[in-house]
């Protein structure tokens, strides 16, 4: 029997490139994203069979849950990996949206914990099992300004990963997460380019992160040799955040 | 464009940004005359005025820039 990988906003950059690094065959992949799906289309493709895409609106805690449904009656997660954010706005404090802060923390939060409920005791059980978050090295040191609700969003999930590492780590279930600097894809569509050139300058190694400095971190946690690690939080960064 | 219309816009946003209506900016004034203005509100003040005026910078347009009046001749020049 192989891994099941319960794998969401799959539809991402890093998400397809994850499905590409971890894939073996005997392996089964329950992605989902929300509304564009098509960078699984190739993956589907590819590995027949192997997985099976959900377009499911986190912000909805209705359709969350017949997702979560949904994957329950398939097959049960060994590893879950949670990925989806909104996108980074930069918004003077005064101006902070308090509605698409609460869709945040939806997508960011709320689902992670209805899904941690929902498949991390039936790890527990089995005596196996892999949970990874995406954070930002932007919880390292001083955050950046005018990213109060990606900072406020992402530091709950840290708060969730490391209670839920210690909860767990009696079982075989591990709980990490993965901090990158900036990362080049299509989820910084709505920074300036500005901002994206400056990050890259300011980085030691003169460049932002890319998918495939961050993937093989990620595969590296989700495996087995990495069993006997949890609650950490890798900084994927060049030296730009410690 | 002409240079009023935008001065007028870019002095709506500095204002915004460094939160003071009384706020007036000239083509001589440069960061050293708003004390919050640094290398980060540079970068507010910049994606502010993408925004405003739909353009898109490169970090090369922006590097040299001394003072307002030279960001007023780069939004001129790119609005034109």
């Amino acid at each position: 029997m192989g891994n099941v990988y319960l794998i969401t906003g799959a539809s991402s950059d890093v998400g397809c490139a994850l499905i590409r690094r971890l894939y073996q065959p005997g392996d089964l992949f329950l992605a989902q994203g929300a509304g564009d799906l098509s960078g699984l289309a190739p993956l589907v493709k590819e590995f027949p069979g192997a997985i099976h895409t959900f377009d499911v609106d986190l912000t909805d805690p209705a359709a969350t849950d017949l997702f979560i449904e949904q994957v329950g009656r398939i097959a049960a997660p060994t590893h879950l990996v949670h990925l989806p954010a909104l996108r980074v706005v930069n918004t003077k404090f005064k101006k902070f949206d308090e509605e698409r802060f609460e869709r945040d923390m939806s997508v960011q939060v709320r689902s992670a914990v209805k899904l941690c409920k929902a498949f991390v005791p039936a790890m527990a059980k089995a005596k196996r099992g892999r949970v990874l978050f995406m954070l930002t090295s932007y919880l390292l040191g001083l955050p950046p300004k005018n990213t109060a609700a990606y900072i406020m969003a992402k530091s709950a999930l840290h708060g969730l990963a490391k209670s839920l590492a210690a909860d767990y780590a009696g079982t075989g279930v591990t709980v990490n997460c993965v901090m990158p600097s900036m990362m080049e894809t299509k989820f910084l569509a709505d920074t300036s380019n500005l901002i994206v050139e400056a990050s890259a300058q300011a980085n030691p190694m003169g460049r932002n992160a890319r998918v495939e400095d961050v993937v093989p971190a990620m595969a590296f946690l989700l495996g087995e040799e990495a069993g006997f690690i949890t609650g950490v939080s890798l900084p994927i960064t060049g030296g730009s955040a410690l | 464009m002409d240079e009023k219309t935008i001065l007028a816009a870019v002095q709506d946003i500095f204002r915004d940004n460094f939160d003071d209506e009384e706020l007036v900016i000239t083509r001589e004034t440069c960061a050293d005359d708003i004390e919050d203005w640094d290398s980060l509100e540079q970068i507010n003040l910049l994606t502010a005025i993408e925004k405003k005026f739909g353009l898109k910078f490169q970090l090369a347009d922006v590097r040299g820039l001394a003072n307002v009046g030279d960001l007023l001749d780069l939004i001129a020049r790119m609005t034109a």
